[in-house]
């Protein structure tokens, strides 16, 4: 047993250290020839840079944003960081594909085991984190073992250009384009069904991310987590951050309670994240159970609608997202 | 003989006797070390033998997981406990309480602010991490020196204006983090938690340097600093300057935390129990040394193994562990002092 | 000062007229700083829409601003600080150190560690559970302290920090290995009076008035206990008894504050100091003016976290925090070690 597991470390350092010396050499070849597509190798660039990665990957080691993006493209997954809060979106088939993956690192990027990524001897490792966290990571020791391609959102709506970049890298773009097809004819689809109802509407979004226990509630603008897929439906979203900052922070805000009128007092119609089951959660509520909120021009005409999977990372995620705005908006056209 | 002969021939029998004592514990903490230094080369995601091992170290079998991964976090976690356990004893000797730590005065909060103001207002690349936080921490505990150094000295002060601004340095990190954008702060409490996972040698030579020479002069220093022990005016009667043996000792304390917190992160308790611990298997006055280094080098590397093994394969954070050891420290100070009522 | 002149003091009436104008002095005090709370807030609302909302309120989002967000909040910040600097009273007038408060002690830690425990384990839902929490908590801390700690002023005070660093070691812990259990835990690491107002929180505000009411009922004999446990035994006082009380009420009192606010350090600390000489010595009235002043604190600290900063608001325990630290360090640096 023992002796069989030393060997297996044996072959992992192997291939490691041909790993890196294969990385090395293309890098050459790269600087000498400048073109991508070379000996079974190619240049992709990420947030790291240009990094030679392998042209068609067989094992690969997927952390953060890049595990959903990664089981729902089928890509050669051998590793994956655990991921909770993208637990509800996956299908019963890619949960059972999630749970059964080996887990090689945590929740948050400190808790990475190296040596894990190194036993599961991936030929690429697709970092879904934002840059900051990269801080958190040896990044020198995860090249030492497989190519590392670091990609994340800065924000919240560029999921579909991060979730395309991790596809591309594992090489299961294909599929990737598939699920997007499939995503934007439904849009189109339902775009065209609510036309009529929507044009004109100016809405607003309360957030999931708000914390009762400073009295704030979320609000959301356009390009954020709870309103770009609802964009893409045709739903207008007015207004803008006040102060805006980096990241997530350009795009919403966390006004105090106090100021649900300022926020919202000229929406038209006012959607709001709710979870998968349908509950509304704790900060969502806190802002909906205000007097203020019964105060609202759209809450008096009855233009709210819940969203669910507001945290859709993916394309076939954000078909259940498609799916809860049409059942949610269904009442409009009744009007 | 006269009588005060006899009284130093039985202080010397005494010390005598202390001190064979010590050298036991200190040679039963070393081969503890070793051990627990041996089983973290073998540990891993997959186990290796410890002829594989010690083959590996003496240079006739090559392994890059056991050469440059497990070994300089093995050496980390001894070196860094050795660190925080001398630490600690410099401060409890200074504050002359069993609680007191570097921690208390607020060097873990201050570090944390750095590494917070490294995450969100600089880009956070690991460089400025460690930069930043040492910076905060020894800014933090030079206010709080400077604040309690004045008209004298008194342990006693030293602690409470720790206290003092170690709660507002808390509340300002609260209110950093209160306020970063998501990611950002998930970021920011993984780090807050304190972590040997990845270091690598080219982390460590720096640390390694600064926290040598800081150990030498504590250690050449040890004697006078004991000396300070029975009382200030006996100690400048013996002609040991006061406050410059003070301030290297503050130094001393700070620089080892700061070096450690800049790599790992804050790591808590391991210098609040390990002088201790060092100090009731010596049996001796005082808080010495080598047995605190010693204790404390065993702790961080267990704190670590343990770290390692209780979600593999999920690398926990070996603040989290050592947390729980200062629990159980507290613990066990509560039921002494039960046992003696 | 003799123990014959400190009783003599203490029983004499002759100071009792500028004290009770003190009193109402504070009282003054505290009804200002109330109206200025609810007239403050993100929501710029006019003086005069203040008035009417309070006397004819008519349903309009100022109105409703007023009544509904800040009044309640206001009555909140007034239970919750009299409740903290009427336990730090209580504490440090039971261990005999003025250093010694809910907060430093690590009883309020507790009693927010208990409250996550309990949640995260779905026992501590409804107000009773949480309050049931939260005050096993803040028994099971204060006992563990006073234990460990009792040997010196400078250690009990040691002990609480560290008890607190341990829960809150913990409590980081288990929010990094399950972190949607603990995502609680985060309104447990800062106290709050934000976003109270529809919790329901009659059972806490209950017990805190009737253990304020208590504390008052218990002051005679802690004043002969504070003189001394011999001259408090030839008092005819139960000194155990005495002492079991007080410790119940400051539990009760510290677990109540913090069930409702989360943890809030200082408060307890600060107001007893500043009262302490106005009361010279008479522990009835270091309780009352603590009662009052208290609140005065809290409130004063809770406009503050509102306006001080052009960015938002603040949890109010971070400015506690930033106005009890120069208050601590001011007090060591005063009284020094021998005080202790």
């Amino acid at each position: 047993m023992l002796a069989h597991r030393s060997a297996a470390l044996a072959g992992a350092l192997a291939l490691a250290l041909a790993l890196t010396a294969c990385g090395s050499s293309s890098d050459d070849a790269d600087t000498a020839g400048g073109s991508g597509e070379k000996g079974g190798t190619r240049v992709f660039t990420a947030d790291n840079g240009k990094v030679t990665i392998p042209a068609r990957p067989e094992r690969v080691v997927a952390t953060g944003y890049a595990v959903p993006a990664l089981i729902e493209g089928d890509a050669p997954l051998v590793g994956i960081s655990s991921w909770q809060r993208g637990e509800p979106l996956l299908s019963d088939e890619d949960l059972a594909t999630y749970k059964k993956l080996t887990k090689v690192a945590g929740e948050s990027a400190a808790e990475t085991n190296y040596e894990a990524i190194a036993e599961a001897e991936p030929d690429l490792i697709v970092l879904g984190v934002p840059t900051p966290v990269l801080g958190d990571i040896d990044m020198d020791r995860l090249k030492s073992i497989a190519p590392v391609v670091a990609v994340g959102p800065t924000v919240p709506s560029q999921w579909r250009e991060v979730s395309r970049k991790h596809a591309d890298a594992a090489g299961v773009l294909a599929s990737h384009e598939a699920d997007k097809a499939a995503y934007e004819a439904k849009a189109a689809e339902l775009r065209k069904k609510y036309q009529g109802v929507l044009s004109g509407l100016e809405f607003g979004h309360i957030g999931a991310y708000g914390d009762t226990s400073k009295g704030t509630f979320q609000r959301e603008f356009g390009g954020s987590w709870g309103t770009s897929v609802a964009q893409d439906v045709g739903a207008a979203y007015y207004g803008k951050v006040k102060k805006a900052g980096p990241g997530s922070q350009s795009v919403s805000e966390y006004p105090s309670v106090e100021e649900l009128s300022d926020s919202l007092g000229e929406a038209d119609a006012i959607t709001y994240s709710v979870n998968p089951d349908g509950s509304v959660p704790e900060s969502v509520k806190y802002a909906m159970e205000s007097k203020l909120w019964k105060n609202l021009p759209a809450v008096k005409d009855g233009r709210t609608f819940p969203i669910a999977y507001t945290e859709a990372a993916t394309y076939q995620d954000a078909m259940k997202t498609l799916d809860a705005i049409d059942t949610s908006f269904a009442p409009l056209l009744d009007r | 003989m006269s009588a005060a002969g006899v009284r130093v021939a039985a202080r010397v029998a005494v010390g005598l006797r202390a001190e064979r004592r010590t050298v036991l514990v200190c040679s039963v903490l070393v081969a503890l070390m070793l051990g627990l230094g041996l089983l973290g080369l073998c540990y891993g995601a997959s186990w290796a033998s410890p002829g594989k091992v010690l083959a590996v170290l003496a240079g006739s079998e090559h392994s890059v997981v056991i050469r440059d991964w497990r070994l300089p976090r093995v050496t980390a976690g001894l070196v860094f406990g050795a660190a925080l356990g001398v630490s600690g004893a410099v401060f409890q000797n200074l504050t002359r309480n069993p609680l007191g730590s570097p921690d208390v005065i607020g060097l873990d909060a201050g570090a944390y602010t750095g590494a917070l103001v490294a995450l969100t207002v600089l880009s956070g690349t690991s460089a400025q991490l460690a930069g930043a936080s040492v910076l905060g921490g020894l800014l933090v505990s030079a206010v709080v020196y400077l604040l309690s150094a004045d008209r004298g000295f008194s342990g006693l002060r030293l602690v409470v204006i720790g206290i003092a601004v170690n709660a507002m340095v808390t509340a300002l990190n609260s209110w950093i983090v209160l306020r970063a954008e998501l990611e950002v702060a998930i970021a920011a409490v993984g780090w807050s938690a304190g972590s040997l996972n990845g270091v690598d040698w080219a982390d460590l030579w720096v640390p390694f340097w600064v926290i040598g020479v800081l150990l030498a002069l504590a250690a050449v220093r040890s004697r006078a600093m004991h000396q300070t022990l029975l009382g200030d005016a006996l100690a400048v009667t013996t002609g040991v300057s006061l406050n410059r043996l003070r301030l290297l000792m503050v130094l001393v304390g700070v620089g080892c935390t700061a070096t450690v917190t800049a790599v790992a992160g804050p790591i808590a308790f391991i210098a609040l129990a390990a002088p201790q611990i060092g100090r009731r298997l010596a049996g001796a006055p005082g808080i010495p040394l080598l047995p605190a280094a010693l204790a404390g080098a065993v702790l961080l590397q267990g704190a670590d193994l343990i770290a390692q093994m209780l979600l593999a394969p999920v690398a926990l954070p070996v603040g989290v562990v050592s947390t729980a050891i200062g629990g159980c420290y507290l613990i066990w100070l509560l039921t002494k002092e039960v046992g003696r009522a | 000062m003799t123990v014959a002149d400190r009783v003599a003091e203490v029983t004499r009436g002759g100071r009792e007229t500028p004290r009770v104008a003190l009193l109402l002095g504070g009282l003054v005090l505290l009804a200002v700083t109330a109206v200025l709370s609810v007239g403050v807030g993100a929501h710029a609302v006019p003086p005069t829409e203040v008035v009417r909302a309070l006397f004819d309120p008519r349903g309009t989002d100022d109105h409703v601003i007023v009544r509904d967000v800040r009044l309640p909040r206001a009555l909140l910040a007034v239970a919750v600080g009299a409740a903290l600097a009427a336990a730090g009273a209580l504490i440090q007038t039971l261990a005999r150190n003025p250093l010694a408060e809910p907060g430093v002690l690590g009883v309020t830690a507790g009693a927010g560690f208990a409250v996550t425990v309990g949640s995260a384990l779905g026992l501590a839902g409804a107000q009773t559970g949480q309050l049931v929490f939260a005050v096993a908590g803040s028994v099971l801390a204060a006992l563990l302290v006073m234990a460990v700690g009792r040997r010196s002023p400078l250690r009990l005070v040691l002990t609480g920090v560290a008890l607190t660093a341990v829960l809150n070691g913990i409590a980081l812990g288990l929010r990094l290995m399950l972190p949607d259990t603990f995502d609680a835990y985060r309104f447990w690491s800062v106290g709050t009076l934000a976003g109270r107002e529809q919790a329901p929180l009659a059972v806490p505000l209950t017990a805190i008035v009737l253990s304020l009411a208590g504390a008052l009922l218990l002051s005679r004999p802690l004043n002969a206990l504070a003189l001394g446990e011999s001259v408090a035994q030839t008092l005819g006082a139960g000194v155990a008894r005495t002492r079991t009380a007080a410790l119940v009420l400051i539990t009760v009192l510290s677990g109540a504050a913090t069930a409702v606010a989360g943890p809030i350090l200082f408060v307890g600390l600060i107001v007893p100091h500043l009262v302490r000489r106005i009361a010279a010595g008479s522990v009835p009235w270091l309780l009352l003016y603590s009662m009052v002043l208290g609140p005065v604190l809290l409130l004063a600290a809770d406009i503050g976290s509102r306006v001080l900063l052009p960015t938002g608001e603040v949890p109010v325990a971070i400015v506690t925090a930033f106005l009890g630290g120069p208050a601590l360090i001011w007090a060591v640096r005063r009284y020094g070690a021998g005080s202790l």
